[in-house]
């Protein structure tokens, strides 16, 4: 009889820490609401001054020559924004004023011939550069890199493995925990992403975009859009493990619904077919984020996201919960559902909200910068860091960092 | 003697808890199995580490077997609900159509039809001719799925005129050459039924060409459709006496005979002679397609889907008992018109 | 690590099993007598809750099996899953030795493995929700209207000759479906040749507009330049409703030869006083016998064919003020045009089509304040019958004429005449009766797929008087065999 006792109980305290963890959660994912929209508006000039490190050119130029398809892919804008910053007025060359320190290191240009990036020999660039400003600047030293950032546009961000597990094994580099990282990737409570990164949107081809605008009186006529892979046959072939089976959840489900024009097909219209849907869906890949987020909120398609815990570009400034659609990846049988039974007002209100500029300048990186645009929304992310932490500055002689940390093959010279 | 007896206690009491395990691997076993729609099967992997409560709120679902059971019985009376009125309804769609008119009927179901509009570049029509037939999609009551098919090209003009329709449509490309023109309206059409078996949708497929014209509550009468349906269509020919009206003899809307076109022309042109009924005089369900068994035929993989027209056609030739007269009131109204106008 | 013996234990044990029952009881007495026992009964609570967990995950092992395809890594997985959901104290243990490694490190919920792939039971899609997911599409294009379109649109006034022959329901139907489509107000007036007819009352009743439908006492000449006359007559008669009724909108002359495009309706909403869009031409011999499309039309099939359309309308110099006119080149034809109805020969536009002109209604009232100068009165215009080859003849002033539609860049209206010969006969309302006769029976395949045996006349060219509208649609259903 004790036993079942015994039993029970375990169950109850389970269920009970279970509702307390829920209710946890809950809150968690409430966000901050209000201003959103003036933040968008906001310029960083003369809010903060960031000191660029002249690096040699082994680090940047040099590879972005060897392979030019870096300035098209989508994590290119580790080097527009090393363009930009070498432009714009935030940039200081007295590095005594400097509240931002910046070290141009082009990490994920080294792509397979399909145009993949294959971030091995990236931890050991970026070693190799810290190793080389804090040799020759003190401004390293001083905070081991806490007034310092990094655009790591990579998948798994400065975990620098193309795959999850092995990503999540390593970590982020252990140079870098210090610095604050501007990265693409954004999956809440995942090793790879640190607290208090600035998540970016992809790049996104802006002059390319442009050219296959429609007028926006073009009828949208499709409920439904998706265009990309459900199963990636290649890389899993059993199914399952790419976008932890939503993807082809969404085929295997909607395949048969003339509301949801879903193929792997790249039409040539691609762009101009996003301009004439009601939703896109923008599920995760092998990482939560897809360029599709771009290219709705572009497009002016309310963007259904499926990745669970995903961290949206910007979401200090956009109000994501406004203009898109959240489904958790479990409820992917029930989209049809989810997606019809949102009122007709509310769907007009993220239409108005998604024809907001702003809302699609902070999604571009455009040659040259404009205003408002995604350069200057990471300067506003930046810039409202500031001030500095006094506790990041550490104390003479004091070290926090451990140099030798890490996989024996990291540690080797670039 | 006093170890035997020790070891037959330990044996006795290894007994007990070897129940007591069963009996809760049991109970474990029976909770966990119910068939779930959610699949918390592994997709909620989590670690539970000592300050879990703090960081790591999700783990929850995982595990409450017991949460998991009634998550999943609600879901399936959901399902049950869910399921049995669509049925119903279904079977109300077939049985009168007649019953919903184009304009009432806010949330009142109707069955999909599916255009197929094959377009070949060397029509000089093409563009006008599309933008007329898409005036008349437009004005069809919902849900209609349009499915144009076009040769590659670099021009915009059939997409451009496409999305100002506002019609649901999908763009079939392909790119292939070909010289003859029937033969590339044939590999047109079967892109199209491709695409509907693909997609496995379900619905009243036609073939409209360019150059007909049609009352509306014509695609109203093919809703009506169960398995395969035709009637009368009347061709018109620019400049010349003569108005051909081809088609079904009905008695009600069983077909009860036909009216065909002169053998002489059948030789004229390819598609003519493997089957002699115009391509838009007659609609099925797409099901066929998909789905043949369904319908007592022979299993798709007997036939390739190189050819689903030539499927299609064959089927339609057969089941005349599954052949339905539209207009059901004797198939005596002409609702189609197609127009002669050029060569081709 | 005591656990994982015990359950090495219980495996090994359950096969020696014989299924006797031990009082639950006993245990219970003995617990109660010696913290050895008490300790033994929380280790035995605890494997009792272990059991209880595998077996959980057991059972969604098996169901996975079944119900998945599922592959041995799916159960490698499944194992992995397994352990790291066991409570913390036991997460220590080691077999995470297998390949697919999991974040055991606390914050981390994201697992990186294998999911189901969730595929719902119930059928799909539901057809309540599809309509819903309709209605949605509609109201978003309606409010793209409301927010692109025109503010304040004025209604549409729709001038159609016609009279009863062949061609009319494909042309008129076509006609009648654009203007169905114009998310204004339409008023639709059709004027009918040789009085008004059941027959076209039938058939424009079904579009649902506010409809005047006008008789026009005489009958359709057969020679085309004479038609062309008449038909301008018409127009202008039904422009004198217009003034009558003092119908407040557009004038667009929607002929039974026009096709066309939606973004005429909104591009017209633009026009002032008088404007005037291209309308493409779309010359054809209607030739099916052997008649080739004139040489210069085959050139176009050839090139690409709306640059080589001919189109017929305004032209203007750079900063978009109308210049002069595209007209129809009738050099290529004029050796071979059509004269009369049925004519096997290119059946030609006039110089100016009226359909491409659009009139602010107020320009045919009688009394306006403020009505350009430059305007005729109607009455002056068409008094002696005589030929108003375009709404041209209205103006003092030609150059008075708005170009609209970026001055004939877009065309957004087409203009394609094809008639069948004038004794060409139909059944009246397109009613078939009396019934078709069977030329084949149904039940031994209508169509041979064998060498075709057929009867060799089984053409069916209806004769049944034209114009014979008074009848009624009544159905015969005479059984036949």
């Amino acid at each position: 009889m004790k036993i079942w006792v015994f039993a029970l109980i375990f169950y109850f305290a389970f269920c009970a820490r279970i509702e307390a963890l829920k209710f946890h959660k809950t809150q968690q994912t409430e966000r901050i609401s209000g201003s959103a929209g003036d933040v968008l508006e906001d310029d960083p000039v003369g809010r903060l001054k960031v000191f660029v490190y002249e690096l040699p050119s082994k680090y940047n130029k040099k590879i972005l020559q060897k392979d030019p398809r870096c300035l098209t892919h989508m994590f290119a804008a580790e080097i527009y924004m090393h363009r930009f910053l070498l432009s714009s007025p935030v940039r200081t060359l007295n590095p005594e004023e400097a509240d931002w320190f910046y070290t141009p290191v082009y990490t994920t240009c080294d792509l397979t011939p399909n145009g993949l990036p294959l971030p091995f020999k990236s931890p050991r660039m970026m070693r190799s550069a810290i190793q080389l400003i804090s040799s020759n600047w003190p401004y390293w030293n001083r905070t081991e890199g806490a007034d310092h950032f990094f655009i790591v546009p990579h998948d798994f961000g400065a975990c620098f493995h193309y795959q999850e597990e092995k990503a999540i094994e390593r970590g982020i580099l252990k140079l870098l925990q210090r610095a604050t990282l501007v990265q693409t990737f954004g999956q809440r409570n995942h090793d790879c992403l640190k607290d208090g990164s600035i998540t970016i949107p992809p790049y996104a081809p802006p002059q390319k975009m442009q050219t296959h605008l429609i007028p926006p009186s073009t009828p949208r006529s499709i409920f439904v859009y998706f265009r990309g892979l459900f199963y990636d046959v290649g890389n899993d072939p059993e199914g399952g493990y790419y976008a932890r089976g939503a993807r082809a959840s969404v085929w295997e489900n909607f395949k048969n619904n003339p509301l949801f024009d879903i193929s792997t097909e790249h039409p040539t219209t691609y762009y101009e077919d996003m301009q004439r849907a009601v939703f896109c869906l923008c599920p995760l890949g092998w990482a939560p984020w897809s360029p599709r987020l771009v290219e709705a909120v572009i497009f002016g398609c309310i963007p259904v996201i499926i990745a669970d815990d995903i961290v949206l570009p910007f979401a200090d400034a956009i109000p994501w919960e406004d203009i898109g659609v959240f489904v958790a990846e479990k409820d992917v049988p029930k989209l049809d559902t989810i997606l019809t039974s949102i009122p007709i007002e509310e769907i007009l209100r993220k239409q108005r909200l998604l024809a907001n500029p702003s809302m699609k300048q902070a999604m571009l990186f455009p040659q040259p910068a404009q205003s408002r645009d995604a350069f200057h929304q990471i300067l506003n992310g930046l810039a409202r860091k500031l001030p500095h932490d006094k506790s990041v500055y550490l104390k003479p002689g004091e070290k926090i960092l451990n140099w030798t940390a890490g996989p024996v093959g990291d540690l080797k010279p670039w | 003697m006093g170890s035997l007896e020790r070891s037959k206690k330990k044996v006795q009491l290894w007994k007990k808890a070897i129940v007591h395990f069963m009996l809760c691997f049991v109970m474990g076993f029976f909770t966990g199995f119910a068939p779930t729609g959610k699949s918390l099967l592994f997709s909620n992997g989590v670690a539970i580490s000592n300050h879990s409560s703090e960081f790591s709120p999700q783990p929850a679902e995982v595990l409450n077997p017991e949460k998991t059971q009634n998550f999943t019985s609600r879901e399936l009376e959901e399902t049950a609900i869910s399921t049995a009125p669509e049925e119903s309804r279904d079977a109300e769609n077939l049985k009168n159509p007649k019953e919903e008119t184009i304009n009432n009927g806010e949330l009142n179901p109707r069955r999909l039809v599916i255009i197929v509009t094959p377009t070949s570049k060397t029509d000089r029509l093409r563009g006008v001719l599309l933008r007329r037939l898409a005036n008349t999609l437009k004005l069809v009551a919902q849900p209609l799925l349009w499915i144009v098919v076009e040769q590659f090209s670099d021009s915009v003009e059939v997409s451009e005129i496409l999305r100002n329709t506002g019609i649901m449509y999908r763009h079939v490309v392909f790119k292939e050459n070909f010289t003859d023109i029937h033969a590339e309206m044939d590999h047109q059409r079967n892109l199209a039924l491709n695409h509907i078996e693909h997609h496995r949708l379900s619905g009243i497929v036609h073939f409209a060409s360019l150059l007909n014209v049609y009352d509306l509550s014509f695609f109203q009468e093919i809703r009506a459709i169960e398995a395969f349906g035709t009637w009368p269509i009347a061709k018109l020919y620019a400049n010349k006496k003569k108005v051909i009206i081809e088609g079904p003899v009905c008695d009600s809307s069983e077909v009860i005979g036909w009216h065909l076109k002169k053998m002489e022309n059948l030789t004229d042109t390819s598609t003519a002679t493997t089957f002699p009924i115009h391509i838009s005089s007659f609609a099925f369900n797409s099901s066929i397609l998909w789905d043949p068994e369904r319908w007592g035929r022979t299993s798709s993989a007997q036939r390739t889907s190189q050819n689903a027209l030539k499927f299609v056609k064959k089927e339609v030739l057969e089941e005349d008992t599954k052949l339905k007269g539209i207009p059901q009131e004797g198939c005596s109204k002409v609702l189609l018109w197609n127009l002669h106008i050029l060569k081709s | 690590m005591k656990q994982l013996t015990a359950l090495q234990h219980q495996a090994r044990r359950s096969n020696s099993f014989r299924g006797a029952s031990l009082p639950l009881d006993t245990s219970a007495d003995g617990a109660i007598k010696s913290p050895a026992t008490i300790f033994w009964l929380a280790l035995h609570g605890l494997c009792c809750l272990i059991s209880l967990v595998l077996g959980f995950r057991f059972s969604r092992l098996v169901f996975f099996l079944f119900f998945c395809t599922s592959s041995p890594s799916a159960t490698i997985n499944l194992y992995t899953a397994l352990q790291t959901r066991l409570p913390s104290s036991i997460t220590t243990s080691p077999p995470a030795a297998n390949g697919t490694a999991v974040a055991v490190d606390g914050r981390s919920r994201v697992v990186v493995g294998r999911h189901g792939i969730l595929i719902r039971p119930w059928p799909h899609p539901d057809p309540a929700e599809v309509m819903k997911a309709h209605q949605i599409i509609e109201r978003v294009q309606r409010e793209q209207r409301v927010q692109y379109g025109f503010k304040s649109p004025r209604t549409v006034i729709a001038i159609t000759p016609t009279y009863v022959r062949t061609f009319q329901t494909l042309h008129l139907t076509g006609v009648m479906h654009s203007l169905m489509n114009v998310p204004y107000n339409v008023v639709w007036i059709v004027v009918e040749a040789g009085g008004t007819t059941n027959e076209t009352a039938a058939l424009i009743s079904k579009s649902g507009l506010k409809t005047v439908h006008i008789g026009f006492n005489a009958r359709m000449p057969i020679l085309w330049e004479d038609r062309h006359k008449m038909e301008s007559q018409m127009r202008v008669h039904a422009l004198r409703v217009v003034r009558e009724k003092k119908l407040d909108g557009i004038v667009v002359f929607a002929d039974e030869s026009n096709m066309h495009s939606m973004e005429l309706f909104d591009e017209i909403q633009n026009v002032e006083w008088i404007g005037a869009v291209s309308v493409g031409i779309l010359p054809h011999s209607g030739g099916s016998e052997g008649v080739e499309l004139s040489a210069v039309s085959r050139e176009d099939n050839d090139k690409n064919q709306n640059s080589e359309m001919p189109v017929q309308g305004p032209a203007c110099n750079s900063s978009n003020q109308l210049v002069g006119w595209h007209t129809f080149n009738m050099l290529p034809f004029m050796e071979r045009s059509a004269r009369y109805v049925g004519d096997r020969a290119v059946v030609l536009p006039r110089k100016l089509e009226w359909a491409g002109f659009i009139l602010n209604s107020r320009l045919v009232w009688k009394d306006v304040e403020d009505k350009p100068a430059w305007v005729k009165d109607l009455d002056v215009v068409g008094r002696e019958g005589e030929d108003i080859e375009s709404p041209m003849s209205f103006l003092e002033d030609p150059s008075a004429v708005e170009p609209l539609g970026s001055c004939g860049r877009k065309i957004m209206l087409w203009w394609l005449r094809v008639e069948a010969r004038a004794d060409s006969k139909f059944p009246a309302r397109w009613i078939i009766d009396p019934p078709l006769d069977v030329t084949v029976p149904a039940k031994h395949t209508p169509w041979p797929d064998a060498p075709p045996e057929l009867p060799t006349s089984v053409v069916k060219v209806i004769s049944i008087p034209e114009n014979t509208e008074k009848r009624v649609a009544k159905r015969s259903t005479r059984k036949r065999s």
